[in-house]
């Protein structure tokens, strides 16, 4: 009896020093990584003349500022950024909608059956991602302009829903659902696209928030293809407008920090908001 | 892990159900035709014209390998290969470890553990023309690296002005970008992990570095290969902060296969041994993850 | 950018009505060449970076204008007339050009005992006297005594080659014989080197980080361009001048000139109203001044330039005194245009690879060497 309360408490201690050690550690590496944008979010509240001035010997302006202020972000207003965001967001949001569909669909047909054939098909979607992009993006771009889709948003949104790399990493995650679910499903008289629905999906969540991450940055930082797509006023994208803030002879620091921190901004929300999500798995849903 | 262990994740088995390949097939099609009108054949367009050659004041003649002879035989481009793979052995393992060291440490009980794995995650979706920007100011020789270490006594460092230091340097930048990522990833493989394994190993007596090494790392095995192939790909595929920090230089130092590709077929407008050196990139890729499959299959 | 050149345009011609596109400027000609020959016809005019005419041109992308040549050679300067030039015809009407001067932190000169340099041509300095000053300021507490805007760009370096007579780097009668071994080019690269080395000029700072070193006051002088007084007038809280750009000692004076033309797409199903659009904005000396509106940048037209330059002087107030003078003169005496050559492109991105080398450290005259060889490899696709 004594001896049990006496290994737990030391247990608890064991497990506070744990606690703080971690906490110490998750903080430093959390600084380290946060320092290069803290900094440029430091200078976007400064104008731009005074952005390389306290770099070096470190001091307190480095990282701070007594007297921010808002006009590199009031300048935004004249430029075209809003606008691009919003297509961003458009173009972003239905790739990720459209793509996960896709994805998702193509990563069960390559899990939860087993054919003839299937590992040349689960090939030629690796094969498909070790294609870079960028590289092929002239020879496509002639064959869209066949297609008469240069400055159109299906131009711009095709691209990004077949992603190989999505539909890599949501199978990994499908073979790891236990099997006996799924044949007690069927024995249950559960279809093919019920066992996927009602299955995997929901037991797939950190994936396909992976997975739609992959598909929403491909599109949020797309650049070369919107390029060759077209850049009309209505169909701008985010980088593109982030790009022609810089001027030919002068770039102004302030203005650009602070166009970069609203375009960060966006997919900060959806990593701090899905975060919830991430936990939940296979063996927190009590499925298991 | 062998099946008669339980199969706890259905460990690597074999599925046993069969489902008619009709059905696979109608669940892969949208996927199978985006992926062949979007990427293959366009690829297979780029691998036609590698054997062409259009010159601005000539016309189109067929070469056959004549452009993928010139590249060989071109030193620049030598030493571009050898840098890429240089690159390749060096940043994978690194980033790969990195990323797993960071997801356990960021799966473990601690104070504003979320937001601060939210900042590791962050840098992912800095544009890459702003973080290229951001580190040329910390790499300047009166920036901010040399700036901390300054702090702890150490001597200002030429970084990306050494042919010694540049492709390092530029190493350490997609790090800060890419680890993150690939660690949201390897979190969620972990999270997968019952705790009961845990909970069983402590009460064995093991030691956390033994548990990290006998439960954690074969338990991730999965994600941890979905990570080392899209992580090796992806470093393949560099070009935006090479193409705004060093041009490839100083000494073709940081000169990436993929950047050579980029000024080729962009800047000098040689579509044609642009698109060679395309297919050359894709082959080296597809050696090395083969390889990378064939080895986690022997683990198996 | 555009918008009141356009607004004043379309005042002028109600009938036509101009749509701007803008596309970033270091992904400009890329995504031009991508675009053009793939005979993209939403695009009507464009501007053409004038060293890069004659290979857009060489493609058939721009639509001849020689009917116009006289015209265009009544509105602006010679160099600005001929850069249009290619195979005879004219493919494109100037709008902007450019030039380069010396600034200088006259409080850092003051307190090193240094006279300022004069802003009249005949009393132009030598690098030699910039250097002796600049390293005196050094001493009076300036980190870097001078730094070049664009540091390892083929624009800003091609002046100290031609001022050792080391010629542009690209000869023959066809313009595709690399060149860049010259004693000049050695010698120009090797004084280029030895400021770096000698932590003169500082490393590792290039883009468009390099006027904040001037304003930041880490320089004591700065080669930079008209677009600079407005910024400087505007960012730095000392006093400053400008002198004319420095030479060789026993070399020529010579300065960059060139900026952008515009040109009609051949592609293009407006080919009536681009004119319209383009000799207005060329020719009509009001038209070409109202482009330089949002912009410090000096007007082609000659007429434009005579009215624009007592401006650009007067933003810099005491500061920026006799540059509208020093301009003129450069434009008219000085200045030598980047070579015309169909593989001007491949030159430029290979000799700047080469400038930025020679600048971390690398043997001028080895890397110049290396150089010679990857533009001739580069250049053996053309034909």
């Amino acid at each position: 009896m004594t001896d049990t309360v006496v290994r737990s408490r030391r247990g608890m201690s064991r497990r506070t020093v744990l606690f703080v050690w971690n906490t110490l550690l998750a903080i430093t590496v959390g600084l380290a990584f946060l320092i290069p944008l803290w900094w440029s979010f430091i200078n976007s509240l400064r104008p731009g003349a005074e952005t390389f001035s306290y770099l070096n010997p470190l001091q307190w302006q480095t990282f701070f500022t007594a007297t921010p202020t808002l006009e590199n972000y009031l300048a935004l207003l004249d430029s075209d950024l809003g606008r691009a965001i919003l297509n961003s967001l458009f173009v972003s949001v239905v790739t990720v909608i459209v793509g996960l569909g896709v994805c998702a669909t193509a990563a069960y047909g390559l899990s939860a059956f087993k054919f003839r054939g299937q590992g040349v098909l689960f090939s030629v979607v690796i094969l498909s991602f070790l294609i870079p992009f960028d590289a092929i993006a002239i020879p496509l771009a002639d064959m869209f302009r066949d297609w008469n889709l240069q400055n159109t948003f299906i131009g711009l949104i095709l691209p990004g829903i077949g992603n190989g790399m999505a539909i890599f990493l949501l199978r990994t995650f499908f073979l790891a659902i236990p099997e006996e679910l799924v044949e007690a499903a069927r024995l249950d008289g559960l279809g093919w696209w019920g066992v996927f629905t009602r299955i995997y999906l929901p037991l797939s969540r950190p994936a396909l928030i992976g997975a739609g991450l992959m598909l929403f940055l491909f599109q949020w930082q797309a650049y070369v293809w919107p390029l060759l797509m077209g850049t009309d006023d209505e169909h701008i994208l985010g980088p593109v407008a982030l790009s022609n803030l810089q001027g030919q002879f002068q770039v102004d620091y302030g203005v650009l920090f602070a166009a970069s921190m609203v375009l960060v901004l966006i997919p900060l929300a959806i990593i701090l908001g899905f975060q919830r999500y991430f936990i939940q798995s296979v063996s927190t849903t009590g499925l298991k | 892990m062998t099946a008669s262990r339980g199969r706890p994740r259905g460990g690597g088995a074999r599925r046993v159900l069969t489902g008619p390949a009709g059905i696979a097939l109608l669940f892969l099609l949208p996927a199978l035709v985006s992926l062949v009108v979007l990427r293959l054949a366009p690829a297979a367009v780029a691998l036609v014209d590698s054997f062409f050659r259009t010159t601005l004041l000539g016309g189109t003649s067929f070469v056959g390998l004549g452009n993928y002879a010139e590249l060989f035989g071109n030193p620049d481009f030598q030493n571009s290969i050898a840098v890429t793979l240089l690159f390749t052995v060096l940043i994978n393992p690194l980033q790969i470890a990195a990323a797993f060291l960071l997801a356990v440490l960021f799966t473990r009980r601690a104070a504003g553990s979320r937001f601060w794995r939210s900042m590791v995650i962050l840098p992912i979706a800095v544009p890459p023309a702003v973080s290229a920007v951001i580190w040329s100011v910390i790499y300047r020789p009166d920036g901010l690296a040399n700036g901390f270490l300054a702090v702890i006594g150490i001597p200002p460092q030429p970084f990306l002005t050494s042919q010694y230091q540049a492709l390092l340097s530029i190493m350490i930048l997609l790090s800060w970008i890419g680890v993150g990522y690939w660690m949201m990833f390897l979190i969620a493989g972990i999270n997968d992990i019952p705790a009961s394994y845990y909970e069983a190993a402590s009460l064995d007596g093991a030691s956390s570095w033994r548990q990290l090494w006998a439960i954690t790392l074969p338990l991730v095995r999965r994600p941890l290969a979905f990570v080392l192939v899209a992580d090796t790909v992806s470093n393949f595929l560099v070009f935006a902060p090479v193409q705004i920090l060093t041009k490839g230089g100083p000494n073709g130092s940081t000169n990436l296969l993929m950047y050579d590709i980029y000024t080729r077929a962009f800047t000098f407008g040689d579509i044609n041994r642009a698109q060679a050196e395309v297919v050359i990139l894709v082959l080296i890729t597809v050696v090395i993850v083969a390889l990378q499959f064939r080895l986690l299959k022997t683990e198996d | 950018m555009f918008e009141p050149v356009i607004a004043s345009f379309e005042a002028e011609y109600p009938d036509i009505t101009v749509e701007y596109n803008q596309v970033p400027f270091d992904t400009y000609a890329t995504t031009m060449q991508q675009r053009l020959s793939a005979g993209d016809d939403t695009i009507d005019v464009f501007a053409v970076d004038q060293p890069n005419l004659a290979q857009i041109a060489a493609q058939g992308f721009l639509e001849d204008l020689s009917d116009l040549k006289d015209a265009a050679q009544d509105a602006t300067s010679e160099a600005q007339y001929e850069i249009n030039i290619y195979d005879d015809k004219m493919y494109a009407l100037s709008i902007w050009n450019s030039t380069q001067m010396l600034f200088y932190n006259k409080d850092i000169l003051d307190a090193a005992g240094v006279e300022y340099p004069s802003a009249d041509p005949a009393d132009r300095w030598t690098w030699e006297q910039v250097e002796e000053a600049g390293v005196k300021a050094q001493e009076a507490g300036m980190e870097s005594g001078l730094l070049l805007e664009q540091v390892e760009a083929y624009y800003q370096l091609q002046p100290l080659v031609e001022s050792l007579g080391g010629g542009s780097g690209i000869t023959g009668d066809d313009m595709l014989t690399v060149d860049v071994t010259t004693d000049g080019w050695v010698e120009a690269m090797d004084w280029y080197a030895q400021t770096f080395e000698s932590g003169f000029s500082p490393r590792g700072v290039g883009g468009f980080q390099t006027s904040a070193v001037f304003t930041d006051q880490k320089t004591a002088f700065f080669v930079g361009g008209p677009w600079d007084v407005g910024g400087f007038a505007a960012n730095a809280d000392f006093n400053w001048g400008i002198a004319p750009h420095p030479y060789f000692d026993g070399g020529d004076a010579v300065t960059p000139t060139g900026s952008w033309s515009w040109g009609i797409n051949a592609a293009s199903n407006n080919k009536a109203a681009a004119r319209a659009f383009l000799e207005y904005v060329a020719l009509n000396p009001e038209g070409n001044l109202t482009s330089t509106e949002t912009q410090t940048i000096i007007p082609a037209n000659s007429e434009a330039a005579a009215e624009y330059l007592p401006t650009l002087e007067a933003m810099g107030g005491d500061n920026s005194a006799g540059a509208a003078d020093l301009i003129a003169y450069e434009i008219d005496n000085t200045a030598v245009a980047r070579p015309v050559s169909v593989g001007y492109v491949q030159f430029e991105a290979l000799i700047n690879q080469a400038f930025a080398d020679i600048r971390n450290g690398s043997d001028a005259a080895d890397r110049l060497e290396q150089a010679q060889q990857q533009i001739e490899d580069a250049w053996s696709q053309l034909r």
